[in-house]
């Protein structure tokens, strides 16, 4: 294990975890499946606006400030809802229930009435401007081993659209995916470890799964983190698209925010303050163009200006060993659409020399520990990336900043500032959703065996209880249950099934393959050829009682070596058995084969 | 305590604990909606909970009061630039969060716009003239609009109109029809999502009435909404062409029987086409502000009855029937309606709405054409609503009936090409 656990870091995780729900949208009838036509596209522009206290939320005016154009595919599964061109619907009872069913597992207490709310998110995924979320369930906690972790809230939402591209300021998305209901579970920040949160999110999940309609697809299930160190704000990551990648992440954001601690200390130690975060450029642009660095001249030709500016007590902290002050600036850049930033810790490079490094100290008046910064950019935008860098500067002394960040590969990448509570207000276009007693009992009455009973259960089967574990984590476990209850073979089908992780509109066939091997016409060697090759069932089925044919033909190469079994006797098995194998493999179970090979040796045997 | 009219005793946002199923919860009250208490919680979310199981501990802090600094003061009362007249709709107002009703922005092109996009938009005034949804307007409404707009057109400022979409075209045809020559452009426009969402066209929709009204010389009493479903075009429309054709869509207003006066794109370049009728100052500009209020329209179908049809065309002063196809209605009507040939203007639109009415083609028309109907070509038949009560209210009867089928603001045309 690489990560290893340091009690004065006090790590704290918290885990959000969505879960898809299967069949209709949340508010209009489309879909959840399909969506794979197109049918046309159109574009739009999103701006922030007042929350209830008047407000404009901080990360929605991030977002606007990039005055983005959104561009989205019209799909099958879409309709004017998605296209916010019509009002939403009344969710139904069933994605209602399913998430009552969600939050009772959790041992939630269950709101009297569901109320929607608009949650500002202005990045474009969804077309409102808005995601649609509501509490389900308040309070409740989920049994992890020996420890318990809190679970702080169950959502009901929609889900957002999904991105295809992003080119220059236009985003692209498809509405195949926006408003599929979403269970989100959010838990306290009870976890200690990447490696707890990675297991929590794994258990979690099975035990959510008990509902039923949970979409099974890998990419159905995304985990958002929250994680704080002492000494730190708390940081949201989104979009953590596996369980394996929840701890890697993590473990790259442990180490991310314990440096940015170390540099704040750092920066104290050397006396920095509020006056060196404050920016001034110095236009270098005639200068620099006479430079050897291609970057520099290539910017210039496109119009852009060459600016330095001095970081003040920066020096060995942008790009240090685990120190990266460098790249948390540039990321600020880069969100508001500045890629050229460039930094003292990593030159010389890109084409600019010890000399120019002089001068450019010189030309500041750089003190020893000065780092400084290079950034090429059209002038309009000197305001704004003062603005950014000055506000990554302030945070800097504080240590880690509150922000969402993306998971990108195993690392995290800056998103926007932590979006606030101003970002909520009410959505008045759904009426307020009541949960009476009566509906209440309902579910509880409803409620899915606990993944423990449901093991038991299935181990009473004779399914092994890895498998059965397996199949729970999969959805496959009721698949399972059927075809063993109908044909036997638990270990064989249990594993089977696991592995080819059936969908639909497999189970017709799987279920023909598991009679014919319960019958003794296929041997379980042949399972798999078969279920890959559905055309090759059919010539087994016409070709009607092979197994009988292939049994006198087992019959008559026994009976064509006689002379050695008179030899050998009972020894004879091996060698006789060797050579039907060799014509009979994978056309009829081992089993039987060595079955009809036994009785026939022994007849030979006594009629000498 | 116990939760009762809590609304009588808590005021909106203020910091409040309450007990529930045994928990003890704190947040903001919001409101109360029907047996059920509304407190947003500290991340933002709003939770309801039922009266009957949950008590008030207690009430924390006074409510915080609503941020207004970002409202500042309007540029007011000079001369020339454009006025915003507010009349209600959704284009003119924000969810109150307390009542979950809609209500009037009281300053709205600045609770719309940021300092940078007003000063791009120059010289702006801002009047709210009343604060009702469309669908209660009333032919009072228009006079108070047609009178408001010919002020501020006589004292130099062009009049953009913010209008609730249902009964938008109504109430442009009515101004238009009561403001003849206008010296200064007189443009309508709403929005289909509200202010208070990030997606609403409400921005693009003004911005793009805004610029209409200051820089171009469309004397068309005229309609700017977007021109389809995406944010690139806004469409021009003739006021007394113009009709709603969707329930929600962003692009629901569509020129019938006419083309569009012209676009808007996103960077609100303003593109007219020639068919726009040109402000001419030379002529003097009228107002004529009355309006007669026994008019029906009424929708013709089969089975409709005879008595109950009747009694309504008795009680009016001029009917418009909006017919099948071509124009007509059932035979047996025609000759009850030639009654009243002398003391009523009785005139026939087509419920097809597309395409001109024509009373010669079939015996049933001609049957309408000699009880003294008066086919109205290709008007459509709430204008045409609009303009027989306009017509009844400022002209005599004789003249009235004259005037109706005649094109007085590009309502009627001899020429279709679609």
């Amino acid at each position: 294990m690489r990560y290893l656990t340091d009690a004065q870091t006090n790590v704290k995780i918290g885990l959000e975890i969505h879960f898809q729900l299967k069949g209709e949208k949340l508010f209009c009838k489309c879909t959840t499946e399909g969506g794979d036509q197109k049918f046309g596209s159109f574009w739009r522009k999103l701006r922030a606006v007042s929350g209830e206290a008047s407000m404009v939320d901080k990360a929605a005016v991030q977002e606007m400030s990039k005055e983005r154009e959104f561009h989205y595919d019209i799909t099958d599964n879409s309709c004017l809802v998605e296209f916010d061109e019509e009002p939403p619907h009344i969710p139904s009872e069933e994605n209602i229930n399913a998430s009552i069913k969600a939050a009772l597992l959790l041992n939630c207490k269950i709101v009297d009435a569901i109320d929607f709310m608009r949650k500002i998110v202005i990045d474009g995924s969804n077309t409102s401007g808005f995601q649609r979320t509501a509490i389900v369930g308040i309070n409740g906690y989920f049994q992890h081993g020996n420890k318990r972790i809190g679970i702080s809230t169950v959502c009901l939402e929609e889900e957002a659209s999904r991105k295809i591209d992003e080119r220059e300021n236009k985003i692209f998305y498809s509405l195949d995916r926006l408003g599929i209901p979403l269970i989100e579970v959010s838990t306290s920040p009870d976890i200690s470890s990447p490696q707890e949160a990675k297991e929590v999110a794994r258990n979690l999940g099975m035990l959510i799964r008990r509902i039923g309609k949970i979409q099974r697809d890998v990419d159905s299930i995304r985990q958002d983190l929250n994680i704080s160190i002492n000494g730190g704000n708390r940081v949201e990551i989104k979009g953590v698209q596996s369980l394996s990648a929840i701890e890697v992440v993590l473990e790259n954001e442990i180490k991310r925010q314990k440096s940015l601690v170390e540099i704040s200390q750092i920066l104290k130690q050397r006396g920095f303050n509020q006056g060196d975060y404050k920016i001034e450029f110095l236009d270098i642009t005639y200068e620099a163009g006479k430079w050897n660095s291609n970057i520099i001249r290539k910017s210039i030709e496109q119009g852009n200006k060459i600016f330095i500016f001095r970081l003040p007590k920066l020096k060995g902290l942008l790009k240090n060993g685990n120190y990266r002050l460098g790249r948390e600036l540039a990321d600020r850049l880069r969100v508001i659409g500045i890629g050229g930033m460039m930094h003292s810790d990593e030159l010389p490079a890109y084409g600019i020399t010890e000399n120019n490094i002089v001068w450019i100290r010189q030309i500041l008046n750089l003190k020893e520990d000065d780092a400084f910064g290079i950034i090429t950019m059209p002038e309009s935008k000197l305001s704004s990336v003062r603005n950014s860098i000055e506000e990554r500067l302030e945070q800097a002394l504080e240590g880690v900043p509150a922000e969402t960040r993306a998971a990108v590969g195993d690392e995290t990448r800056f998103m926007r500032p932590l979006p606030g509570s101003s970002r909520m207000y009410p959505e008045t276009d759904v009426p307020l959703i009541t949960i009476s007693d009566e509906q209440l009992e309902r579910n509880i009455k409803d409620l899915p065996k606990s993944v423990e009973e449901r093991i038991l259960e299935l181990e009473s089967l004779g399914i092994p209880k890895q498998e059965a574990m397996v199949s729970l984590d999969l959805g496959t476990d009721e698949i399972i249950e059927g075809i063993v209850k109908k044909y036997g073979n638990p270990t064989v089908s249990s594993s089977f099934i696991n592995k080819v992780k059936p969908k639909e509109k497999d189970l017709e066939r799987l279920e023909i393959l598991f009679r014919m091997l319960s019958q003794g016409k296929i041997p379980k060697e042949a399972l798999d050829e078969l279920y890959q090759n559905p055309e090759k069932i059919q010539e087994r089925i016409a070709s009607g009682d092979e197994t009988v044919a292939m049994e006198n033909r087992i019959r008559e190469i026994v009976r064509s070596r006689k002379n050695l079994i008179l030899e050998r006797g009972d020894n004879a098995f091996k060698p006789i058995m060797g050579e039907v194998m060799k014509e009979m493999r994978g056309k009829l179970d081992g089993q039987i084969i060595s079955k009809i090979v036994r009785e026939e040796i022994d007849k030979i045997i006594h009629e000498k | 305590m116990q939760c009762g009219d809590v609304s009588e005793t808590i005021r909106f946002m203020s910091k409040v604990t309450l007990k529930w199923k045994g928990m003890t919860i704190s947040g903001r009250f919001i409101n109360e909606i029907g047996d059920y208490v509304i407190i947003k919680l500290d991340n933002g979310y709003n939770m309801s909970f039922r009266k009957s199981s949950v008590e008030i501990l207690e009430v924390l802090e006074p409510p915080v009061e609503r941020n207004n600094n970002n409202h500042k003061s309007s540029h007011k009362n000079e001369s020339g630039g454009v006025v915003i007249i507010g009349t209600g709709g959704t284009i003119a107002s924000y969810v109150d969060y307390k009542t979950g009703a809609v209500k009037p922005l009281k300053n709205f092109q600045e609770a719309l716009f940021n300092t940078d996009e007003l000063e791009a938009l120059g010289n702006i005034e801002d009047e709210i003239l009343f604060n009702i949804f469309s669908e209660d307007m009333d032919p009072e409404h228009w006079i108070e609009m047609a009178r408001k707009a010919f002020e501020k057109i006589k004292s130099g400022r062009a009049v953009v109109f913010a209008h609730g979409t249902d009964t938008m075209s109504f109430s442009a045809s009515a101004v238009s029809f009561m403001i003849e020559n206008n010296h200064l452009p007189v443009i309508f426009t709403g929005s289909q999502r509200s202010s208070d969402r990030p997606s609403s066209d409400a921005y693009f929709n003004l911005k793009g009435a805004i610029k209409l009204a200051a820089t171009t010389d469309v004397g068309d009493i005229s309609v700017v909404m977007h021109s389809d479903i995406s944010d690139d075009f806004l469409s021009i429309h003739r006021g007394v062409r113009v009709r709603k054709m969707h329930t929600s869509r962003r692009d629901a207003f569509k020129s019938i029987n006419d083309n569009e006066l012209g676009r808007i794109d996103h960077m609100l370049n303003v593109k007219l086409n020639d068919n726009y009728r040109r402000i001419n100052r030379e002529k003097d500009m009228i107002l004529r502000d009355k309006f007669e209020r026994k008019v029906s329209l009424i929708y013709y179908y089969p089975g409709i009855d005879k008595d109950v049809f009747l009694e309504q065309v008795e009680k009016s002063k001029g009917v418009i029937i909006a017919g099948t196809g071509l124009g007509h209605i059932k035979n047996d009507l025609v000759s009850e309606l030639s009654q009243y040939k002398d003391d009523k203007i009785i005139g026939i639109t087509s419920q097809c709405l597309y395409g001109s009415v024509n009373l010669n083609v079939y015996s049933t028309g001609r049957n309408m054409l000699s009880a003294g109907l008066v086919p109205l070509k290709d008007m459509l038949p709430e204008v045409a609503y609009v303009k027989l009560g306009f017509l009844l209210g400022n002209f005599q009867f004789q003249k009235a009936r004259e005037l109706l089928n005649v094109d007085l603001r590009g309502e009627i045309s001899d020429r279709r090409t679609n």
